[in-house]
């Protein structure tokens, strides 16, 4: 035990966690420079750097109050909606930044989904709840929309569970099926990149499994970023891993090397559960 | 560990002997019971005013009952009485004397309890005379005129004198000759019809003779200085020859048309004018296989009950036609039975008449709301049979085979129907079939007009009027306040609107009826300018507004953009009352009222239902707005997140997820300011004008049911039809918010299934 301690503090210090060596072969989806972001005078990320691969699944961990989540919704700009926040730094998606001026905040969230720890389905009917994003840009051809609902809802593996019941009130599934309804309803849109925020704390183990397989078969498609609490949900579903503390960037690696050879003592302490 | 295991054991022990105690101390039964208590307290209370609310139903349906009832009747007495050779016989006011008039001059008052004779007065008549024909001149004052054999018309007078000597009623019939017993030497052949109206200090009869001459004379009555005495004094006497044969003939008691109708069913009447009758019209009655068997006329004179040998009985009265001239209409006809009127008696206070069918059936009929009171088969009567009812129409008597039958009758509001409530009426000297509503005048034979029908298309316009004002503005300021306005300025918009609900409406009715009507006849091009000028002056300040740099908008904190509208909405009325009167000299002759109602037709009334509108509007605006408010409020924040995360705008996350989920709670705010605005009683009392007219015009009042029982409720007699009438308002308003209240709480729970519990 001692000897492990003594590691530790040689990890500590060695200044860098982040270990962008491990993407050489990725592309990049996302980049993030020097984000800060304030709430009023209170400071909730520090000076963030990070880089997101395309196509696989990065998780986001920490303790709670890390600023895992409001990293996350930053990348589509959902922190606008609190008055009192404010951002500096960038976030370059496709090299553009989302921060920059110009950019139409609507098209950027069509294009950067979110999904919530609370499945939120509308109160519609299920079909609906599918059709809303493209409705919402104005296209209400129905033989599209039909298309569409089938498409999504097969992606989000609910198809076989609802064909038959397209219509009725999206309110009456359980849990894990209206929080596929609610992945089915952001990837209707066609985004490049979605962003689940605790998409199965409020699931049951075989829902949870579901939409961890979902998950998997979704990132064939989509770059994903996951914001979990569950260590062996964010080690069984993602790539990539960045643990986060007191609104710093800890560590970013590799899912199995940060899961098995940490480099920060932070990083091991939160993983063998010593807090959390 | 072992002290501590221990310490822990006597933490337990002392926590549960702590708990023990309590348990066994009765605190438990005490909260039992209090639990019990507030259990059945409240299901008590909960209870009590579902039985309050029901009673009041019950009341309201005990009090209004009475209309629908039948009448009823009921046998009395039945004795012998020679009726034989009666020209005329009647009834006192209470029913006790009855009184007949045979062709020898003997005016006989009997009992009618027993048929025993009380006095039997012998007229004065010259040897050889016989009474031809006998009729009221004027019923209220039992003036009568007797037509003779000889050609002499004598003027009675019955008296029925009242005395409580022992306290008991004692009613002393007598004959007075009141312009003394010479009466007026007419002609030399005999009298054979005879008609008289006496108005006032007028007197005029018409009598006709054997030949079918008729003569209209006119008298003015003198009063002595120095005595009671009073002499007639003739101013004109007039002849004609009749066009037909003169079976009936009437004469209204204002003294305006003389009727000769004959047996065939021709009528010829006569319009007086300058004391000469002028010939007005010839029709007929009837079919031409049909033949009259009685005319009668109702009280007040307006109309004519004719029974037909077909056993109908119609009603007619004139109607000014478009040449302005009086014609004769068949207002409406009864169908009675299948064998001929024999008899028609009306009633003397109302619009009402018993009739008397050749198979002895007994009709109670009301003419205004057309209406079959009562229909029974009377046994034992003689062909002759006829019938009489007394003032109070509370006594009926039939002349039976050599005998007298007599009849408690039970008939206490045959004027209301439904089709007299709720159906057009044609009422006697109207153009046409109306909607009115009047329920009392001056006079006693006024005919009562109890539509409900403008009443409740007042009570709807003063609610649609102000829905109309107060639904957009609450809406719309309960979704920007709930959705887009800073928490800082919701805090304190929001208890500001809901104190305005605090206002006593009389207050707002007192303002809008003295202070806002006057200033909106003086200032009506301002206010439409603000109606006009209001909303584009605001659209086009957010829009500039959105167009300035963002220094400058940046120093307004978000949210609170909305209180830069307050200077505007200020200057922006300022500004429409001062451009009024430029614009109303401009474009309005420099008086809009007067000009709506010259050029466009449209009658303008100081308190009319803008005013009304806005008032109530004022009033029903504070709920609406709070209700509507907290449902749009408590739209789950992690909804409209959805939405706004797949690309939506905050409007269209507005109108496709919030709105929708908030349409529960929105709508029900809606009916409850309906509910409110229908109910409302003090602002459309002051500010309307309480004119019962069903105009749809934003310029005219209106009467709303519960205004209309504020105002007539003093003023009726307990019991009356009138009051029982003001009863079924009442009822009809608890029915219409029970209907709203119903289907909005139906509506409510659809949408609720719809777009669920959130």
């Amino acid at each position: 035990m001692s000897t492990n301690v003594e590691l530790d503090l040689t990890k500590e210090d060695s200044n860098d966690g982040i270990n962008f060596e491990a993407l050489q072969n990725e592309k990049i989806a996302i980049e993030v420079e020097n984000l800060n972001l304030f709430y009023g005078d209170k400071q909730a990320l520090h000076d963030i750097s990070l880089k997101i691969p395309e196509k696989k699944v990065t998780a986001f961990i920490g303790p709670s109050g890390c600023g895992k989540s409001t990293l996350l919704r930053c990348f589509n700009r959902m922190n606008d909606l609190v008055d009192i926040a404010r951002v500096d730094g960038a976030i370059n998606l496709n090299g553009e930044n989302i921060y920059g001026k110009g950019v139409n905040v609507a098209d950027l969230r069509r294009n950067v989904g979110m999904v919530f720890q609370k499945p939120n389905p509308f109160p519609k009917s299920i079909y609906e709840n599918v059709a809303y994003g493209l409705r919402l840009q104005g296209i209400n051809k129905r033989s599209v929309l039909d298309e569409v609902v089938e498409w999504a809802l097969k992606g989000a593996a609910l198809w076989d569970e609802v064909k038959d019941r397209l219509d009725d009130n999206a309110l009456g599934m359980s849990g894990g099926q209206q929080q596929r309804l609610v992945i089915a309803r952001s990837i209707a849109v066609q985004p490049e990149v979605l962003l689940l925020d605790e998409p199965a704390s409020a699931l049951d183990p075989i829902s949870t499994l579901k939409i961890e397989e979902l998950i998997h078969e979704l990132k064939e498609q989509y770059t994903i970023v996951i914001v979990t609490h569950n260590m062996q949900q964010a080690a069984r579903v993602s790539d990539y891993t960045a643990f986060m503390f007191m609104g710093d960037m800890v560590e970013f690696d590799k899912t199995d090397t940060i899961f098995t050879n940490p480099r920060k003592k932070k990083t091991e302490d939160y993983i063998t559960g010593r807090y959390g | 560990m072992n002290d501590l295991s221990r310490e822990f054991e006597s933490v337990k022990d002392k926590v549960r002997g702590l708990l023990d105690k309590q348990t066994s101390s009765g605190h438990h039964t005490f909260r039992r019971s209090k639990d019990l208590l507030a259990k059945y307290g409240i299901a008590f209370g909960g209870v009590s005013v579902i039985i309050a609310v029901v009673m009041i139903f019950f009341y309201l349906l005990y009090v209004v009952f009475p209309i629908f009832k039948s009448a009823e009747i009921e046998p009395k007495q039945e004795y012998t009485y020679q009726l034989d050779s009666t020209l005329m016989w009647g009834t006192e006011e209470y029913g006790e004397i009855a009184y007949q008039l045979n062709s020898n001059g003997d005016f006989i008052f009997f009992d009618t309890a027993n048929g025993n004779v009380i006095e039997n007065y012998s007229l004065e008549l010259e040897p050889g005379e016989s009474v031809t024909q006998v009729k009221y001149a004027n019923r209220e004052e039992n003036l009568l005129v007797a037509g003779l054999s000889s050609g002499r018309i004598l003027l009675l007078k019955q008296e029925f004198k009242l005395s409580y000597p022992n306290g008991e009623r004692v009613i002393t019939p007598n004959v007075l000759y009141p312009f003394g017993t010479e009466g007026i030497e007419l002609q030399d052949v005999p009298v054979t019809a005879i008609a008289a109206a006496k108005n006032g200090e007028t007197l005029s009869i018409v009598t006709a003779d054997t030949e079918d001459k008729l003569t209209y004379i006119t008298f003015s009555i003198q009063e002595s200085f120095l005595s009671d005495e009073v002499t007639l004094e003739e101013d004109n006497r007039q002849e004609i020859e009749s066009e037909i044969a003169v079976d009936y003939l009437l004469h209204d008691p204002t003294a305006t048309w003389v009727y000769v109708i004959s047996s065939q069913g021709e009528l010829h009447s006569y319009w007086v004018e300058d004391s000469e009758l002028i010939s007005n019209e010839r029709t007929s009655l009837v079919g031409s296989t049909v033949s009259v068997t009685d005319v009668e006329m109702l009280v007040g004179g307006i109309s004519l009950i004719v029974g037909d040998s077909t056993g109908q009985i119609s009603q007619w009265f004139p109607v000014r036609d478009e040449n302005n001239t009086y014609r004769l209409n068949n207002i409406r006809n009864f169908e009675f039975s299948d064998s001929p009127v024999k008899d028609i008696y009306p009633e003397i206070r109302r619009k009402g008449f018993v009739a008397l069918s050749q198979a002895n059936e007994l009709g109670l009929f009301y003419a205004t709301s057309h209406r079959l009171a009562l229909l029974e088969k009377i046994e034992g009567l003689a062909d002759s049979a006829k019938v009489i009812i007394n003032p109070r129409a509370n006594f009926l008597m039939i002349s039976s085979d050599s005998g007298v039958q007599t009849w408690q009758v039970e008939n206490e509001h045959p004027d209301l129907s439904w089709s007299a409530l709720w159906g057009k009426v044609w009422y006697e000297s109207y153009p046409e079939p109306t909607y009115t509503w009047q329920s009392s005048a001056s006079t006693t034979d006024f005919e009562a007009k109890f539509s409900l029908v403008p009443l409740s298309f007042g009570t709807l316009k003063a609610a649609f009027y102000a829905m109309l004002f107060a639904m957009p503005l609450a809406i719309c300021g309960a979704i920007f306040t709930a959705y887009f306005m800073a928490p800082q300025m919701r805090s304190m918009v929001k208890p500001s609107v809901e104190i305005m609900e605090a206002l006593p409406t009389v207050i707002l009715g007192f303002l809008a009826g003295l202070w806002l009507a006057p200033l909106m006849e003086m200032n009506l091009p301002g206010v439409f300018l603000i109606l006009i000028l209001m909303p584009v002056l605001i659209v086009s300040f957010g829009y500039f507004w959105h167009r300035l740099p963002a220094e400058f908008t940046g120093r307004v904190p978000p949210g609170w953009q909305a209180a830069l509208l307050i200077p505007l909405i200020i200057f922006g009325t300022w500004l429409c009352f001062e451009l009024s009167y430029p614009v109303e000299k401009l474009l309005f002759d420099g008086d809009m009222p007067h000009w709506l109602d010259a050029e466009m037709g449209i009658s303008y009334d100081q308190r009319n239902s803008m005013v009304v509108g806005i008032a109530m509007g004022f009033a029903v605006i504070p709920t609406i707005f709070s209700i509507a408010e907290d449902a749009i409020f408590s739209v789950p924040k992690h909804l409209s997140n959805g939405s706004l995360a797949l690309g939506a705008s905050q409007w269209q996350t507005l109108v496709r997820v919030v709105l929708p989920t908030a349409s529960p709670g929105i709508f029900s705010a809606v009916m409850i300011g309906l509910g409110r605005a229908v109910g409302e009683t003090m602002i459309v009392l002051m500010a309307t004008g309480n004119t019962p007219i069903m105009e749809a015009n934003i310029f005219e009042g209106m009467r709303t049911l519960s205004a209309n029982i504020a105002v007539e409720m003093p003023e009726s007699e307990v019991g009356s039809s009138h009051y029982r009438v003001l009863f079924l308002a009442g009822f009809v308003l608890f029915v219409f918010t029970f209907v709203f209240n119903t289907l909005a709480e139906n509506i409510r729970h659809r949408l609720r299934r719809k777009y669920g519990s959130l």
